[in-house]
């Protein structure tokens, strides 16, 4: 009597995998500014560093080239935290003009979860432009062009 | 004679005797016959004994990591941390930089530039730095390498010139600076490239301590000064009309002989 097989077949890589995962969900098309603020000697610093990094790669800057991110490097101690402020549309949407992360205790997968949850939904849904052609179509397209070229070279 | 022979034996190189042991037959290894009996001996003593390893019940460590001691020491991170601790005794201006992701295309124009002020541009982990600072009086810096940086190291103090060129490069975030062995947040850096030169700071100081004295000369001074510059205008207006010209320079010239 045999266990139906249940479980993974493949190993996860752990936290590397979670956070590899949440990054490829994240989508910035809502948000007109980031702003991370953070003290470089408070505590728990690595969490909102490492997010930053993560936020300034090529892959996920692409997702809206207009978001600006800007970094605040203060010296009092204040408490880390990372600023989305959205577009037009999205704070129609949300109701709330911008998202606010205090990531003194947060770690950095949280914080890409969070970020997923209440930002990422945030983003205009695109509609599709693009009309597929059938091949009648474009002779149509093209074959009034194509008379025109023939009489000319006549 | 004797010597020849001597000669003959020990450089001789005759060919070996040989002697075939088999020929085409298979080997037997399933088989193997008993040994002698001192040979068995030999073998008996020179068996090898595992070591007894303990380790504790499975029971009891069954959701703990069973990592074993890998924490080896490094020697090329002794190596490297030796290199850095003498780049930060030897520098006198030190800039700490938080690292954004950056293609090294990109980075090189910016470490060219450096380059051209006489600064370097380094980045290292915490590990080497851990190494390098513990127990120095750099240990502050070591928050500052959590995550991704790096440092850009000088012997010259050119705050106004390094700020200049990485305020071009978005990914390249000032957190702290040393100068003059000094340990300088963000804003305290930026005010610093504001200040003017040591020398120009040391004048203003000067003219600060001489201002009381300096003022009463001053308000002993003003209307003497004042009556002269009144008549030097006065003068100055007349022989411009062309009048008086010759009543201005005689006095001067009785003056001159008085004193020689």
């Amino acid at each position: 009597m045999s266990i139906p097989f249940s479980g993974a077949l493949r190993r996860s890589n752990g936290i590397i995998s979670a956070i590899s995962k949440e990054l490829k969900s994240v989508n910035l098309k809502g948000v007109k500014r980031i702003t991370v603020i953070f003290d470089p000697f408070a505590e728990n610093v690595r969490p909102t560093r490492d997010f930053l990094s993560l936020l300034s790669t090529p892959k996920i800057s692409l997702t809206n080239p207009n978001c600006v991110i800007k970094t605040d490097v203060v010296c009092n101690r204040q408490p880390s935290e990372v600023k989305f402020s959205l577009i037009d549309s999205a704070q129609e949407k949300a109701q709330v003009k911008e998202v606010r992360l205090l990531s003194s205790n947060l770690s950095t997968l949280e914080l890409l979860q969070l970020l997923n949850k209440h930002v990422s939904v945030l983003a205009p849904v695109e509609e599709i432009t693009s009309k597929v052609t059938t091949k009648a179509e474009k002779q149509k397209l093209s074959g009034g062009a194509g008379a025109k070229r023939a009489t000319k070279k006549k | 004679m004797s010597q020849l022979l001597r000669q003959a034996t020990l450089l001789s190189c005759r060919a070996p005797i040989t002697q075939s042991q088999r020929f085409r037959g298979k080997i037997n290894i399933q088989r193997p016959r008993a040994p002698h009996y001192e040979r068995a001996k030999v073998l008996a003593v020179a068996q090898s004994i595992p070591a007894v390893v303990e380790e504790p019940k499975k029971k009891t460590t069954c959701f703990q990591s069973r990592r074993r001691e890998t924490n080896m020491e490094n020697p090329y991170l002794t190596i490297i941390a030796r290199e850095v601790r003498n780049w930060l005794l030897h520098s006198r201006m030190i800039g700490f930089y938080h690292m954004n992701s950056i293609k090294q295309d990109d980075l090189f124009p910016v470490r060219v530039q450096l380059h051209k002020q006489n600064m370097h541009l380094k980045s290292y982990g915490k590990e080497v730095v851990k190494k390098a600072v513990e127990g120095t009086q750099f240990e502050a810096i070591l928050p500052l390498f959590e995550s991704n940086n790096c440092i850009v190291f000088s012997t010259e103090q050119r705050v106004s010139q390094l700020l200049r060129i990485t305020r071009r490069v978005p990914q390249m975030i000032l957190m702290a600076g040393i100068v003059d062995e000094r340990l300088l947040s963000r804003n305290e850096f930026m005010a610093y490239a504001q200040l003017p030169g040591l020398q120009a700071a040391q004048g203003e100081l000067v003219q600060t301590l001489n201002m009381a004295a300096s003022n009463l000369v001053q308000q002993l001074e003003t209307h003497q000064k004042n009556f002269v510059n009144v008549l030097d205008v006065h003068a100055k207006g007349e022989t411009n009309d062309g009048t008086t010209a010759p009543a201005a320079t005689p006095v001067n010239e009785d003056k001159q002989p008085e004193k020689a």
